[in-house]
């Protein structure tokens, strides 16, 4: 499960590229383990209950304003029966910072059977830029058949990112063609004049050559 | 005698309803869905099915399973009220090439049988689903092939080139 986490990578701000660094590999694994305790406590009191673990990735290699953000999560029943009547509720993405363009920040199952895992994803475009926290999601549901007590829990938080502006992600990424044929109109004087002149010289030369021979 | 016949009449109309109590009869569905077309948008290979199910019968939140690419999901749902349901799926970029893919939507009957199916070693193409919905997966742009930096380079080399040859064909002809 803590190798799922590694695969997924999450980055911050675009001057880090590339997977998770050690650090926060580490921060991440405690996250879970936080998780895993914080669901551990509320239901040491049966062992064939469901317990689940959840997770919450942001899959993106760059955040940036107005573009697609990819948020995946992922919860594991490790109890040893079914979790009943499971909703995961994520109320972390403020309106005014936020708008969601595909899938829904509440989910619910009826049933996660014993060790078997469920993925939700959620669309985001985030309209401002800037550092955001990436908090946790909260996940309640029912251990077993027997209890009519919901038990809450917490996904794993993917921690502050920078959201990128989109004018600064542009001018770094993109392919700058209108640039580039800007360019190349500008250095054509400098290039076709000479060009023009000589070539006007040489078809003057050219036409009093076949006279010659 | 007459009245009898009618009772009959009546029950051999309405019981294929209550046997089939649990399923959706001619169920219509309005789909949405997103796939991961930028590599920078997401590492992985994201699928988001949203749907809405209309049962004839009144059926609501139904619990579904979907089968993508030969991988069983629970349908979790989204909004209880409006019956709308979502299905995420994630791979790696390579499992999930280009192409178009068919998602079969499953109720919990279909879902055993075709569990019981699976397990005998039977083929389960005998076995309808609900309804299916058809993606269609453009591929993930990982950014140009060939930076235009080079292009221009190439360019700018190509134009020096023709010019120098130009220029040292001329002085041979002297």
């Amino acid at each position: 499960m803590i190798e799922n986490q590694t695969k997924t990578s999450f980055f911050t701000g675009i001057s880090c590229v590339g997977r998770f660094t050690a650090k926060e590999m580490k921060f991440h694994i405690t996250l879970f383990i936080l998780a895993v305790t914080f669901f551990h406590g509320y239901s040491a009191e049966e062992e064939d209950a469901g317990r689940l673990l959840a997770s919450k990735n942001v899959l993106n290699q760059y955040l940036v304003e107005g573009r697609d953000l990819t948020v995946e999560y992922r919860i594991y029943n490790i109890g040893g029966s079914a979790a009943l009547d499971v909703k995961l509720e994520d109320d972390t993405f403020p309106e005014a910072d936020f708008d969601v363009s595909s899938g829904s920040l509440v989910a619910k199952w009826d049933r996660i059977a014993p060790n078997t895992n469920v993925t939700h994803a959620v669309i985001l475009r985030p309209l401002k830029y800037g550092y955001f926290n990436f908090t946790a999601a909260t996940v309640s549901y029912l251990p077993s058949d027997k209890t009519a007590e919901r038990q809450v829990g917490y996904t794993s938080a993917p921690g502050e990112g920078g959201i990128v502006n989109s004018r600064e992600f542009e001018r770094r990424f993109s392919p700058h063609v209108l640039d580039w044929l800007v360019f190349a109109v500008m250095t054509l004087p400098s290039l076709g004049i000479p060009f023009l002149l000589w070539y006007s010289s040489k078809s003057k030369y050219d036409i009093s050559k076949p006279k010659k021979n | 005698m007459a009245t009898n016949g009618w009772i009959i009449f009546v029950i051999t109309l309405f019981a294929p309803l209550l046997v089939a109590g649990d399923t959706c009869l001619s169920p219509s569905v309005k789909s949405k869905y997103y796939i991961t077309t930028e590599a920078a948008a997401s590492v992985d290979t994201v699928f988001i099915v949203e749907f809405q199910l209309t049962c004839k019968n009144g059926l609501k939140n139904l619990n579904l399973y979907a089968d993508i690419n030969g991988k069983f999901l629970p349908v979790t749902i989204t909004d209880d009220s409006k019956s709308q349901y979502q299905v995420s799926y994630s791979d790696e970029n390579k499992n999930l090439p280009a192409g178009n893919y068919d998602v079969r939507f499953y109720d919990e009957e279909g879902y055993s049988i075709l569990r019981k199916a699976q397990r005998s070693g039977e083929t389960n193409d005998s076995i309808k689903p609900l309804f299916t919905i058809a993606l269609n997966h453009p591929g993930v742009w990982k950014g140009p092939v060939v930076q235009s930096e080079f292009i221009a380079a190439v360019v700018a080399i190509l134009v020096w080139y023709v010019a120098y040859s130009a220029k040292s064909q001329l002085q041979s002809d002297k």
